[in-house]
């Protein structure tokens, strides 16, 4: 018995030296790496690209006494949000681009869950050691950081590579604080009522182009045992969608972006108005029934099953439409409610910037301006089909769709950020659960409303 | 025989002369590094509420603000009787059936390790996979319990996760699901220390199964009952993953529960200060529950 | 019937019933198993509890690559392993302590332990990341280990004091009167007596150490340290989520818990402590 307990205590005990030998010996593998990259170098300047993996392998074996190098190499580190696989895809080949345009730097790149790095993010930018670069969403959220003076001042970057006269003016205005460049914006994408094309041809329906034509179509598709939209509104910001255009289609981007900042009011009877376009929605059950058990993409069986046929969606839902299914999908701008009121849009805005203390500030610099140029963002966009930021990008090769998602958002008066990034975090938390309360019942939209101010007065008062 | 509700734990060393300190040296290092890395930060979490803190910029003290705002708060109170439902279930349910698979496969049924591992296997599942799952099993549409409802004729399904109503019981089951196998492990574990040469001379002195059960194991497996219990409440008032990746406390809130609370206030919303003032009043609660438990039972420990 | 076959029919009748539960119990399980042989197509096309059209082992493959499994599964265990002993190690001394000495504070000491196991740890999140910075451990296997082998120390201790409460006193007596040295008691005859407990804690403490994930976002950076849930959590996306991909990753992840249960279950099982416990 007691042998036992000594042969169990002895094998952990092997693990834990081992382990702690592994956890002291982590640190080595890095020294040959640096080395590896010197000989790289040298050898660079006369063999071609393709050759340089061969000579890599070939160094690690032989444990390098190689000298003191000429040039230094720094070393930076890049956290990336893009977790979906093709953007980390394109994100892991604009590293390598940029480090065969750059020998002398080397970019560690990593890659966090999307929703983890938003908790992550804060922990980077305290710590002792933040990472250099980030990825980050333009507007508010960037300002959050930017305001605390834990962001990097980019303003020469953007003097250097003239984005002041490449990036359209609304960009600017995202990445501009107190005068200064903070941010590089480099990818946006739009927000439309995708439908299923096939649908629509089997009932004889075309896109609709007002409300009232809206309506009909709906109804037509529910007299036929059609769905006529899905949500999966699990996670709320579905729903958000839908607040974000009523009211800018009823009241006006202005008016909307004021509500965001905080400067309008909740129990405002035009907001209420805007909800009662909604209700309309809702009491005709044109929505799918128990929306708020779906997560967003799990509604999109019912749309390739054709048994739904429209959802209003960010550009991203093609990521997820199978291959072979893909051309079945459309989309068209969500309908004008009054024909007086400016058109606004949704369109998230996506880029990246550098700690204030980065350890490497001026690599940093240098891998903003690559992620900025014309060349990555060409790339980028053909990759990913989002819509470029600088104007220098030829989009006359752009798909079908991604032009039709140009002139969408060209045809627009403003630009909108999309709920939770317009507004402060905790106020769309709240909106959120209103526009989940809201759905589950329509009758209560006045205590909805005037709880909802009450928050908002609480939240924007602490400014 | 033993007697009903008393375990011998064996004398106690009296202090006293050179042998007082050697508790304390026993003591020194673990609870040295407890309090650094533990109760240190715990205490600086309490100091935490008094502030505004959003995690990044310098704190400013506020006094008791965010406790006012927590009270006058709605999802607060959906969150306790979230967490009440919550309490109520784990220290029933998974204690019993826990309790009786132990009992169970404590013996050489046939088998019992294959079922031991599969009663554990919930256990080591990740969340967000057991969240996945059981939400697909409550899909309204197309998941698995609505489906089987419709086979046998009901009509009007329920929305499980959709319906706030529902929601909070919805993960509850799935929460019980996992932590028998947690349970059942403990009670295993405590079984081993129960003399069968007890159990034998209750039952040669007449006693049936249940007389036995009640009279000799059940007493005997006290010190582990214990440790389900406050650790049953301390779960179920702290949980906190389940109801993320499942509802993440929707539909509108209506399957919050403090923990969840505390972290959307804290993380999302960039209010440190008030995240901590949930948790302040989270510990405040079990706090209660558990040092009157484990009172009780100290005393009566300490009786012989 | 005779009374001996109504026993056996009993006893049967439980066994069936337990082997039917244990079926039903390991539903969602065997979901998920199927599932990550399934391709996420053949999912969202036809719904997800349709039967299967095409299985494939393809999941694993991608789920190991893209989620870095080479690289981040050695990181796991390295930073649980340590993790693992030392909690254990320390809780055993301070249950030794706890459960069988009468000394001023001794109640005080055992609450402290309990209370850090009642607060929500992510509330502890921030307070602790600045406490690693302020010691300079940012970013090192060291700021995870120490701080699991502190905070797991509190159920820990718990559940041994509790466990070591009921090993006879006599056998500690007896060592004591041949003079043995208390340590050599808590070392040779207390802990070998622990066996099922620390067996049970160690399945329970590598089963959540090894699936932590928010203190390895929070208190590592580079990414040459984090552990393999951080490299799964990697692969659920901004707005796509390949489900079968993620549930493979993660039944990956698993298999070193289940290999640590099968392995350690013997160790709580009768026999092994009874010839010592002789009244």
């Amino acid at each position: 018995m007691q042998s036992k307990w000594y042969r169990v205590l002895n094998v952990l005990a092997v693990f834990v030296m081992v382990a702690m030998l592994a956890a002291c010996a982590a640190p080595t593998p890095q020294v040959v790496e640096k080395v590896v990259t010197q000989v790289v170098e040298k050898e660079k300047v006369v063999e071609k690209p393709v050759e340089v993996e061969k000579v890599v392998t070939q160094v690690v074996e032989k444990q390098v006494e190689v000298q003191v190098p000429a040039a230094p190499v720094t070393t930076m580190v890049y956290n990336s949000y893009q977790s979906d696989p093709a953007p980390r895809a394109a994100d892991e080949e604009t590293v390598k681009m940029f480090m065969e345009k750059y020998p002398n730097i080397k970019v560690v790149h990593s890659t966090v869950a999307h929703e983890d790095f938003k908790q992550a993010i804060r922990a980077y930018l305290t710590s002792s050691q933040p990472p250099d670069v980030m990825t980050w969403f333009a507007g508010n959220r960037a300002r959050f950081f930017i305001d605390k003076g834990q962001i990097l001042d980019i303003s020469d970057v953007w003097a250097n590579e003239g984005w002041n006269e490449s990036y359209p003016k609304g960009f600017q205005a995202l990445s501009t604080v107190n005068g200064k460049q903070y941010f590089v914006p480099t990818s946006y994408y739009w927000w439309a009522v995708y439908y299923n094309k096939k649908v629509f041809e089997k009932y004889n329906l075309t896109p609709p182009e007002t409300w009232e034509d809206f309506l009909k179509v709906c109804e037509t598709l529910k007299s036929n045992g059609v769905t006529p939209i899905v949500s999966g509104t699990k996670n709320a910001w579905p729903a958000a969608a839908w607040f974000d255009y009523l009211n800018m289609r009823v009241n006006g981007p202005e008016f909307h972006i004021n509500l965001m900042l905080g400067t309008e009011k909740y129990d405002d009877p035009r907001v209420k108005k805007a909800f009662e376009y909604w209700a309309e929605l809702l009491d005709n059950g044109y929505f799918i029934e128990n929306a708020a058990s779906y997560d967003w993409q799990d509604v999109l069986p019912f749309m390739l099953q054709e048994k739904a046929a429209m959802y209003l969606m960010g550009q991203f839902v093609m990521d997820s439409i199978p291959e072979e299914n893909k051309a079945d999908y459309d989309f068209f701008r969500f309908p004008i409610i009054d024909p007086a009121v400016p058109i606004g849009e949704d369109a998230p805005t996506d880029g990246y910037f550098a700690a204030a203390n980065a350890p490497h500030p001026e690599a940093a610099k240098q891998f903003l301006a690559f992620l900025g140029s014309k060349e990555v963002q060409t790339y980028v966009a053909e990759e990913l089909k989002r819509l470029p930021t600088n104007t220098e990008v030829d989009t006359s090769s752009f798909p079908e769709a991604s032009k039709k998602g140009m002139e969408l958002l060209a045809g627009a008066d403003y630009i909108a950020q999309f709920f939770d990034r317009d507004t402060t975090p905790e106020m769309a938390e709240k909106g959120m659960a209103a526009f989940q309360a809201f759905w589950n019942d329509t009758t209560q939209i006045d205590t909805i409303l005037a709880d909802l101010e009450k928050e908002r007065a609480l939240i924007f008062a602490a400014e | 025989m033993a007697t009903k509700g008393a375990i011998r734990p064996g004398r106690w060393r009296q202090s006293g002369g050179k042998t007082a300190w050697i508790p304390y040296l026993f003591l020194a290092a673990p609870l040295a590094l407890f309090l650094m890395w533990v109760i240190g930060p715990m205490i600086y979490s309490f100091y935490l509420s008094l502030t505004n803190w959003d995690g990044v910029s310098a704190p400013a003290f506020i006094g008791l603000r965010n406790y006012v705002r927590l009270f006058d708060d709605k999802i607060f109170w959906i969150a306790i009787g979230n967490n009440a439902k919550w309490v109520i279930s784990f220290i029933t349910l998974p204690v019993v059936i826990g309790l009786a698979l132990a009992m169970v496969l404590n013996r050489d049924i046939p088998g019992a390790k294959a079922i031991k591992s599969a009663f554990y296997s919930p256990y080591i599942i990740a969340p967000v996979v057991i969240g996945l799952i059981w939400g697909w099993m409550y899909q309204p549409a197309t998941g698995l319990f609505n489906s089987v409802l419709n086979a046998v004729g009901v009509e009007k399904t329920p929305g499980w996760l959709s319906d706030p109503r529902l929601a909070t019981w919805c993960i509850i089951a799935a929460a019980i699901w996992r932590q028998v196998g947690y349970v059942m492990t403990l009670y295993l574990a405590g079984l081993q220390g129960v003399d069968p040469s007890l159990i034998d001379a209750s039952q040669v002195d007449g006693c049936n199964f249940w007389q036995t059960f009640r009279n000799v194991i059940l007493p005997l497996l006290s010190p582990v009952t214990v440790v389900v219990v406050v650790i049953s409440i301390i779960d179920s008032l702290r949980s906190f993953d389940l109801v993320f990746v499942m509802t993440r406390g929707g539909p509108a809130n209506s399957s919050s529960v403090l923990a969840n609370m505390m972290y959307i206030e804290a993380f999302n919303n960039y209010k440190m200060g008030y995240g901590a003032a949930i948790a302040v009043v989270l510990f405040l609660i079990t706090a209660v529950f558990i040092f009157i438990y484990l009172w009780q039972t100290l005393r009566t420990e300490l009786e012989y | 019937m005779t009374d001996r076959q109504k026993s056996l029919l009993g006893r049967w009748a439980v066994y069936i019933f337990i082997y039917a539960l244990t079926l039903l119990w390991l539903v969602p399980v065997l979901t998920a198993l199927i599932t990550s042989l399934r391709t996420n197509n053949d999912i969202l096309t036809r719904g997800f509890w349709s039967l299967p059209n095409v299985l494939t082992l393809k999941n694993f493959g991608e789920a190991w690559t893209r989620g870095g499994l080479t690289h981040y599964l050695p990181n796991s265990f390295i930073i649980t392993l340590p993790s693992l002993v030392l909690t254990l190690l320390f809780s055993s001394l301070a249950g030794y302590a706890l459960s069988r000495f009468r000394f001023r504070g001794d109640r005080l000491i055992l609450f402290i332990f309990v209370a850090g196991m009642m607060l929500p740890f992510q509330i502890l999140l921030l307070p602790v990341f600045r406490l690693v910075n302020a010691l300079g451990l940012y970013n090192t296997y060291w700021a995870l280990i120490i701080f699991h082998t502190a905070f797991q120390m509190g159920f820990c201790t718990f559940v041994l004091r509790n466990y070591m409460r009921t090993i006879p006193g006599e056998i500690l007596e007896a060592a004591r009167m041949d003079g043995c040295s208390e340590f050599r008691i808590y070392r040779q005859i207390m802990m070998p007596l622990t066996l099922p407990a620390l067996a049970a804690l160690a399945t329970l403490e590598f089963t959540w150490i090894f699936n932590d994930f928010l203190w390895a976002l929070i208190l590592v950076q580079n990414d040459k340290l984090k552990p393999v849930t951080t490299g799964l959590a990697a692969l659920r996306g901004q707005y796509v989520m390949d489900w079968t991909v993620i549930i493979s990753g993660s039944l990956i992840a698993t298999l070193p818990t289940v290999l640590v249960f099968l392995f350690l279950q013997r160790y709580f099982i009768a026999g092994l402590t009874l010839g010592a416990t002789k009244g």
